[in-house]
């Protein structure tokens, strides 16, 4: 029943049925709960009617018959009993609302967040974190109030009008016919009102978000805006951001509210004709004033639900304008070759590259066409242009992401066949910028082996030569890190993460720039790390470093996405390549 | 309650928009019990007379029905404009006086709070308090204006009735509101922590995400979000449950309330003190009267919430600044030689990183300092920039940087710091930070000179190629070189350069090497600070100095 009213009004905005009906099959999981805010929501109407059938009464008694305080009291006690029964409808109809927005947000946000971490960098490469984040966040808590607002409301304005006019028929036909024909106007111009701002409310959205990112990449940038005596004229575009938004904003509403002040203008002036008519009835005294005044009271509530979908036809738009960004992600197709489950032979694995091509969207250099063995056991060292494909090759190998073309074999098994948790756990990686979490230094080291031991992270540390400037923070390994790992310096970090994948025991190690950034001794001690993490494992480091270069085996070249050679690292730094 | 305050404040410019939404909301309230009470005597009056026969003049009733009707319909549409105009000049106000805030803070004072937290509080913290004036300040006050005046007009007809309705209303405007407040205090404060943690941890498991993947943690770091949204949910759904609680009670206090006035209206009635047509006047008024208190209980429901995050949206702004600006600049620096006398610093409180270092530039020298990592070189970087609190003495052109206003130190100096932020705009956009007023012939003499003239000139948009958020559709050592590029282009008479050529090739870091010479060799007049370990940038400095570990 709701699917179908919903798409009554509905009909105009092709674009978002698809989210509309993704929400409301959402919805089928917590039907019975809807249903049951729908029934105590019809017993509150109920008592609605005794309530003002008893108060109609009460004044028929007292003003036309003249009776006292006595006959009174009875009726009194009886509208308060309605009034502590209504209360308990009320309560009872707030806590169901409240468990089945609660379940469904909860699954909503739980496959969400999954959904987008699988895709990860491969599906969302050069989406911005800021509207994801907001809408994992924001985004589904605006579900709520379509589900627990709009949906009820929807069906109350189908049934409570209906039952309301039942019992206001029979005491005065012709207000009943005056409710009964202005009625049916409210939906008409809720609908074409509703159709301008829906389409407003979209592009809302889209500013909201833009917004959202727009502050975030100010602040992150703050220290930059300084230095270059931009923070003042920034102050400036946040205040032109913000009035945009303002802006924008009021001309959403003042549509949307266009369509409550119809609603609140044909029920004011319905009820306004009711009162006349009642009135000129009981001057002609073809009525009574108690069947006169329990209509005069119904009227507002029979215009009631129809202005309570009203105001929650924005917290429709609100909902759909969320499900709009929730269920695209969702459908997203995974990226295909993720699905592998083979699991890869024990031991440093040996490792094939067949003429794998990758491209990102085309303004960076992807790699094409391209051949490359690393023997199991062998150090690699990897070097090339800024943009030469290095970062990309890196990035295949470790599946962050597929070939487009081509295959890697892993000991001559395709790396879209294996599986890819059994993969990664034979891996490490340190990539060129590591990325911390807030936390402590343990808790970030631990991450991929939460069971290691107090002795294994000194090992990893000492390995990485990062045991002696932990040891001077405040509270060593329980220093808290802070944005971006603060409070470290950037060779620092590096050794961080260098132990952090040496506490994986991985056969595979895949170094992006390990030593960018570190002074010569720091590079020498790093470099005596990775000959003792090089052994039993097959390592692949992009370095443009002499010395990182002299602790691999073999430098492959690469040239424009292709291996160009593949020498000694001596023979790579002879040709008049003299360090000075 | 003293942040509410002071956060109305702020934005003491809208206090026009702000009373006039209050004025609005009075009148549309008045327009609505008024017209429930007419329309009730009128209908009341009617029947007494056509049972009566004596005339009555329904011309002036009917009239003032119709024209409160139009005034309810258009004053509520009026209403919400107005609201929601105020609400979003707030809003804007807001936003701005956080982020001038904001400025002198960076970057000491900002990292201890993690990244995406700093953003995102600011984001929906502020957010939250879009609710301060639309759905806390500006209920409050039309409410109890409305019901100070209601009862007002009541007892002028009917005492009594007058004050079993005050017992009524401040049973369901303050008593129910209070009981509420004591109820839903501790999840609102939970859930907009709750809030604020999940935002955080969302944050880190979407830029971190291949670090998870690959670590074999995706699934854990999941599990965690999971259980801080359960968690959220959980106390909204507390939060609702209270609403409910709320809803109930007013319904309960307002039919009660209603009973109760007809006793006394009809003893009155019974007594011959008022006419009986007033009755039903009585009765229709007071029960629009509720409606009017019903908005009171849910703006005190959002009012713990609200707070929580107002203070720590002051929490952030309040924290004291690392340097703190001179209240009186005093002399102006002549020329541009740096000069560092004993100075000691330190990232965080209690482990000094740099201890009793002293080292001069001179006027149009340049001087490159090594040093191994961790040793405090890009500290000495920030320490210039005003970043950071120092001990011992720091001179620029002869003044004490201290003694420098910012906006007069940061004129005299262009700098590559140790993580350049690009930002998420065109490479032209994020060059011209460094001068927007340079000229196409300074752009292309900065392009050049670090060394990104062929690698933009293949780029099919050029310039206006988008860098991405935080550079991502750049490489690191093409954001180092953009980030050069900014910095050469303000042509300051100070350059301070982090690290100018990470990430860059033997061959590119050559030629960028070679450029900066040309640029800055001979009389360019530029005093130069150059901090790196690369053996190639040794050359860009007259002088070396080694930094030795504290």
């Amino acid at each position: 029943m709701t699917d179908q009213s919903a798409e009554s009004i509905d009909n105009n905005a092709q674009p978002d049925t698809g989210a509309e009906q993704w929400l409301i099959a959402e919805a089928r999981t917590i039907r019975w709960l809807v249903l049951g805010v729908i029934c105590l929501a019809v017993a509150i109407g109920v008592l609605i009617v005794f309530q003002a059938r008893l108060l109609a009464s009460a004044c028929q008694r007292v003003v036309m018959q003249g009776e006292g305080v006595a006959s009174i009291l009875p009726l009194a006690a009886i509208l308060v009993m309605l009034a502590t029964g209504r209360c308990l409808c009320t309560w009872l109809m707030e806590n169901r609302s409240a468990a089945a927005a609660a379940r469904v947000k909860q699954a909503v946000r739980s496959r969400l967040y999954r959904k987008i971490q699988s895709l990860g960098s491969a599906g969302l490469a050069g989406a911005e974190a800021g509207p994801l984040i907001e809408t994992v966040t924001k985004g589904v808590d605006e579900l709520e109030p379509y589900l627990t607002r709009f949906l009820p409301q929807l069906s109350l304005a189908a049934i409570l009008p209906f039952m309301f006019l039942a019992v206001i028929v029979p005491a005065e036909w012709r207000a009943g016919l005056v409710l009964l024909f202005s009625a049916p106007c409210i939906p008409l111009f809720m609908i074409l009102i509703g159709r301008g701002s829906e389409q407003l409310h979209r592009r809302q959205w889209h500013r909201l978000s833009r917004m959202a990112g727009h502050l975030m990449d100010l602040v992150q940038g703050l220290p930059d805006l300084i230095i270059f005596g931009a923070a003042k004229t920034e102050a400036i575009a946040v205040a032109r951001v913000s009035e945009e938004y303002r802006s924008a904003t009021m001309a959403v509403l003042r549509v949307a509210f266009l369509s409550a002040f119809t609603l609140e203008f044909f029920a004011t002036v319905g009820t306004a004709l009711v009162a006349v008519i009642i009135g000129f009835r009981l001057l002609l005294g073809g009525l009574s004033l108690g069947e006169g005044l329990f209509v005069l009271l119904m009227a507002p509530e029979f215009y009631l639900p129809l202005r309570n979908l009203g105001l929650s036809y924005h917290a429709r738009m609100q909902g759909v304008a969320a499900a709009e960004r929730i269920a695209p992600l969702l459908a997203r197709p995974l990226p295909e070759g993720f699905a592998g489950s083979l699991l890869p032979q024990a031991g440093p694995p040996s490792v094939v590259f067949e003429g794998v091509t990758f491209r990102y969207g085309g303004t960076r250099g992807g790699v094409s066409g391209l051949d490359l063995e690393l023997p199991a056991g062998s150090a690699t060292a990897l070097v090339g242009e800024s943009g030469a494909g290095k970062t990309t090759l890196a990035r295949l190998l470790v599946g962050l992401a597929r070939p487009a073309a081509g295959r890697i074999l892993i000991n001559g098994q395709d790396l879209n066949l294996l599986a890819p948790h059994a993969w990664r756990s034979q891996l490490a990686w340190v990539p060129q910028t590591p990325y911390f979490f807030s936390g402590t230094v343990r808790e970030n080291l631990i991450l991929g082996r939460p069971d290691a031991t107090g002795s294994e992270i000194d090992v990893a540390l000492k390995t990485a030569a990062a045991d002696l400037f932990i040891r001077h923070l405040p509270q060593g390994l329980d220093t808290v890190l802070g944005d971006r790992g603060a409070g470290l310096s950037g060779g620092e970090l590096r050794r961080l993460a260098l132990a952090r994948a040496y506490l994986c025991h991985a056969t595979m190690i895949v170094l992006d720039e390990p030593t960018a950034g570190l002074d010569p001794e720091n590079e020498q001690l790093v470099c005596a790390a990775l000959d003792k993490l090089a052994h039993g494992r097959t390592v692949l480091i992009i370095s443009h470093r002499e010395q990182t270069l002299s602790c691999a085996g073999r430098v492959a070249e690469m040239i424009d996405g292709r291996i160009d050679r593949v020498c000694s690292p001596l023979d790579f730094l002879t040709p008049g390549e003299a360090s000075p | 309650m003293n942040h509410i305050v002071r956060l109305l404040n702020i934005s003491r410019r809208q206090w026009m928009w702000m009373t006039a939404g209050i004025v609005l909301g009075v009148v549309v309230i008045a327009a609505n019990t008024l017209l429930m009470a007419l329309s009730g005597w009128f209908i009341a009056s009617m029947a007494v007379s056509g049972s009566s026969g004596v005339a009555f003049n329904y011309f002036f009733p009917s009239a003032g029905i119709r024209f409160l009707a139009i005034a309810r319909t258009v004053g509520r549409y009026l209403e919400r404009l107005v609201s929601h105009e105020a609400t979003f000049r707030i809003l804007a106000e807001l936003r701005v006086w956080l982020f001038k805030r904001f400025v002198p803070l960076a970057p000491a004072c900002l990292e201890r709070f993690a990244g995406g937290d700093v953003a995102g509080r600011l984001r929906a913290d502020v957010d939250a308090l879009e609710t301060l004036y639309l759905k806390i300040v500006a209920p409050l006050a039309v409410g109890a204006i409305s019901i100070a005046a209601a009862l007002l007009f009541l007892v002028w007809f009917s005492p009594p009735s007058a004050a079993v309705l005050l017992l009524f209303l401040v049973l369901a405007g303050v008593g129910l509101p209070l009981l509420v407040r004591r109820f839903s205090e501790e999840p609102g404060r939970h859930s907009a922590a709750l809030a604020a943690e999940l935002r955080n941890k969302v944050t880190e498991g979407l830029q971190g995400v291949e670090e998870l993947i690959l670590l074999g943690a995706v699934e854990r770091q999941a599990a965690t979000v999971d259980g801080l949204s359960a968690g959220l949910i959980a106390e909204q759904e507390r939060l609702g449950r209270i609403n409910g609680l709320l809803l109930g009670g007013m319904s309960i206090l307002a039919g009660s309330g209603v009973a109760a006035v007809l006793v006394t209206g009809s003893m009155q009635v019974a007594s011959h003190q008022i006419p009986a047509p007033d009755l039903v006047m009585l009765l229709l008024f007071s029960a629009a009267v509720f409606e009017a208190a019903g908005q009171l209980p849910s703006a005190l429901h959002l009012l713990p919430a609200a707070r929580e995050s107002a203070a720590r949206i002051f929490e952030l702004a309040d924290a004291p600044l690392p340097v703190p600006d001179t209240p009186v600049p005093t002399l102006a620096p002549t020329g541009n030689e740096i000069c560092f006398r004993h100075v000691s610093a330190a990232y965080l409180p209690g482990t000094p990183v740099l201890r009793n270092i002293s080292l001069t530039v001179p006027a149009g020298g340049s001087v490159v300092l090594t040093g191994s990592s961790g040793v405090g070189k890009s500290l000495l970087i920030e320490i210039l920039l005003r970043f950071r609190a120092y001990e011992g003495s720091v001179t620029v052109g002869g003044v004490e940087i201290r003694d420098l206003t910012r906006e007069t130190l940061i004129d005299m100096i262009a700098a590559v710091p140790q993580r350049p932020h690009l930002f998420n705009a065109s490479i032209r956009d994020n060059i011209l930070l460094g001068n927007a007023t340079a000229g196409e012939e300074q752009l292309r003499q900065a392009l050049r000179d670090s060394g990104l003239d062929s690698w933009v000139a293949g780029l099919p948009l050029g310039l206006e190629t988008p860098v991405g958020i935080n550079g991502s559709a750049v490489s690191g050592g093409e954001a180092r070189r953009i980030a050069l590029a900014r910095a050469l282009l303000k042509d300051a008479p100070i350059l301070l350069l982090d690290e100018p050529t990470e990430g860059l090739d033997s061959a590119t870091e050559r030629e960028v090497v070679s450029r900066l010479k040309e640029r800055f060799g001979g009389a360019a007049g530029t005093t130069l600070l150059v901090v790196s370990h690369r053996p190639a940038c040794l050359a860009l400095g007259d002088s070396v100095t080694r930094l030795e570990c504290a």
